[in-house]
């Protein structure tokens, strides 16, 4: 082709160009109802967030895994045990001192929850309060405030691999420990499925659409079809390597040196508890 | 100079919780200007020290005992402001879990020794060190002078709170609805205390906490001189030095008998001959660790319980209040 024949074909394509499409246009789309989707992918995101990010990085003081989980039920059997408050508030003050140390975001994702299950069960007391019994209120809501605030603690500042292999040390069954582990791993995979397709939904459309509440049905079945398909590759990737449903043995030394002091508090509150009881009964 | 429930009248507690709330808006707009964020767990700390301080209870000859509360220190580290709402946070987390100073009096408690006291301790302060050299020596003489006026004033303003209230509120036979000392009574024998040993107690806690945070820990307060070392290391001491206060509080149990206008009612009908309308038959809220105490149980475990849920309690307040604040990054 000559020089001139690709100068010309521009500008008679230009000459081709209707009129009305060179005029400039003011569209704005209605603004549309997509508020349900930023929901969902909020909630999804932060549900996968949790997961991801942990506040359980482990300083010198803080016991192993398998160690916290002891210490903690053993506060909770404990708390929940007692019949004496004094009791109750030297677990509380321990709880808020350990509460005083955590990371920010394990802090008040702790308080709220368990400042919220303690306001909670203080008004489903509150009758006992109207009948003169405002002691045993406080005392069941104090009770509470211990053992969802301990757990929680437990839960925010450890990470889910190391809870499983927690239970690893305590001899739980394989089979439960493998439902766990991929229960978790696929929440997280599934979730991040889930928060692309919703992206998809939410750039793909322009403008009001009607039928947008209905597609949420598809996200839902694209989900479920990838959870058959991770399923069946989970499966046949496990018995490619030869796996039998066994677990290796649990970590050569899951326990560290600090853990002792940890026993060592749980057992003088085992002792502070008995000396506590016999002085109510 | 906890003014204990029912000792005001409902309008008078009415007056002052009212007068309060701007105050409130007024430091919370000031702390949010001045203090950073990452220093807000710090002002708990600063909380604490007040709510320690207020726990030893030192005795005066003649029954009564008193306490140092430490609001001129606050203001001196972090502002008048922000020392109003420490305190503040300090005597509602008081009265609420452990009924010292009532629920209904909380406006009133706050007004004196939240506001009064450290914008009357911080105007002396600013006063004395811009007008003298500034060195360690000059600093201290000011805040102890700053203190020990600022708690007095504080005391006044109790002592007129108790005094007018016979004055005004007396039932048809002309005896007290309330408080029963009218203030010919009540302003010297609050005062007595203040302008000696309690005064004194303020000044030594607030020269020696001010001196050995100066030295130890110069970084802890809002001022922090950039060569001076931060974090978490370079407060180890201001931890230690609140550990050590928890494990010395059984000491204010030394003290016997009750601060002046803070008796029980049966007490108060024994001084006087007859028992206060408002005082019989009012309301009271049931703490749960009345006077830290708790039944049955020896004085100082209760004492040493409440220093440190107290203590706690005041440092996760405030660290949430900092997780919530929005975190301000300037792009300059």
């Amino acid at each position: 082709m000559s020089q001139e024949g690709q100068a010309d074909a521009p500008r008679s394509a230009a000459q081709d160009i209707p009129s009305w499409l060179l005029e400039p246009e003011h569209y704005e789309p209605a603004r549309d109802r997509d508020g349900f989707i930023g929901k969902s992918m909020l909630s999804i995101t932060g549900v996968l967030a949790s997961f991801r990010l942990d506040d359980g990085r482990a300083n010198r003081f803080s016991p192993s895994a398998p160690a916290k989980l002891i210490v903690g039920l053993g506060i909770i059997l404990l708390a929940s045990l007692s019949r004496n408050y004094f009791f109750v508030l030297v677990l509380l003050a321990a709880l808020l001192v350990r509460a005083c140390v955590l990371p920010a975001r394990a802090l008040k994702r702790v308080a709220a929850v368990s400042a919220g299950a303690a306001g909670l069960t203080f008004l489903i007391m509150l009758p006992a309060v109207f009948i003169g019994q405002s002691q045993s209120a406080l005392l069941v809501a104090t009770k509470v405030l211990v053992s969802v605030g301990c757990a929680l603690t437990v839960a925010q500042t450890t990470p889910y691999n190391e809870l499983t292999a927690a239970l690893r040390v305590f001899h739980v069954p394989n089979l439960f420990i493998l439902t766990i582990d991929l229960a978790l791993k696929n929440i997280v995979r599934l979730g991040d499925i889930a928060l692309e397709v919703l992206t998809a939904l939410r750039l793909r459309s322009v403008g009001r659409s009607r039928d947008k509440r209905s597609s949420i049905g598809g996200v839902g079945g694209v989900v479920f079809l990838k959870t058959n398909e991770a399923a069946q590759t989970t499966y046949d990737a496990m018995c490619c390597r030869g796996f039998e449903g066994d677990y290796p043995t649990p970590p050569a030394r899951p326990w560290r040196a600090v853990d002792a002091a940890w026993f060592a508090a749980l057992a003088a509150a085992v002792v502070l508890f008995a000396f506590l009881q016999g002085a109510v009964s | 100079m906890h003014i204990p429930e029912n000792y005001l009248s409902p309008s008078t507690c009415g007056v002052f919780g009212l007068a309060m709330i701007p105050i409130w808006a007024h430091a919370i707009k000031k702390v949010r200007a001045t203090v950073p964020r990452e220093k807000m767990p710090l002002l708990g700390v600063a909380a604490a020290f007040c709510f320690l301080a207020m726990m030893f209870n030192i005795p005066l000859p003649g029954g009564t005992t008193g306490h140092a509360v430490c609001g001129t220190l606050i203001a001196i580290l972090f502002g008048p402001w922000a020392a109003t709402i420490a305190v503040s946070i300090a005597l509602i987390i008081q009265a609420v879990f452990f009924g010292d100073g009532g629920i209904l009096a909380i406006g009133a408690n706050c007004f004196n020794m939240a506001f009064v006291l450290p914008l009357v301790g911080f105007g002396i302060y600013s006063f004395i060190v811009g007008r003298t050299k500034k060195t360690l020596v000059s600093e201290l003489a000011a805040a102890g002078v700053a203190s020990y006026v600022a708690i007095n004033a504080a005391a006044l303003c109790a002592a007129i709170e108790f005094g007018v209230q016979p004055l005004l509120f007396t039932d048809a036979a002309g005896q007290a609805l309330y408080c029963p000392y009218p203030l010919w009574i009540s302003v010297p024998a609050m005062m007595v205390g203040h302008l000696t040993i309690f005064g004194a107690a303020e000044v030594v806690f607030t020269v020696g906490i001010l001196a050995f945070v100066r030295k130890a820990a110069p970084s802890f307060g809002v001022e922090t001189a950039v060569d001076k070392p931060t974090g978490a290391k370079a407060l180890t001491p201001v931890y230690v030095l609140v550990a050590a206060l928890v494990a010395l509080t059984p000491l204010g149990l030394l003290a016997e008998g009750d601060a002046w206008g803070e008796w029980s009612t049966e007490d108060l009908a024994e001084m006087v001959g007859y028992t206060p309308v408002g005082l019989g038959d009012g309301w009271e809220w049931s703490s749960f660790m009345p006077d830290y105490s708790i039944g049955g149980l020896p004085d100082i475990a209760g004492y040493l319980l409440s220093a440190v849920i107290g203590v706690a309690l005041l440092v996760i307040v405030f660290r949430l209040v900092a997780a919530a604040m929005k975190p301000s990054v300037s792009f300059d």
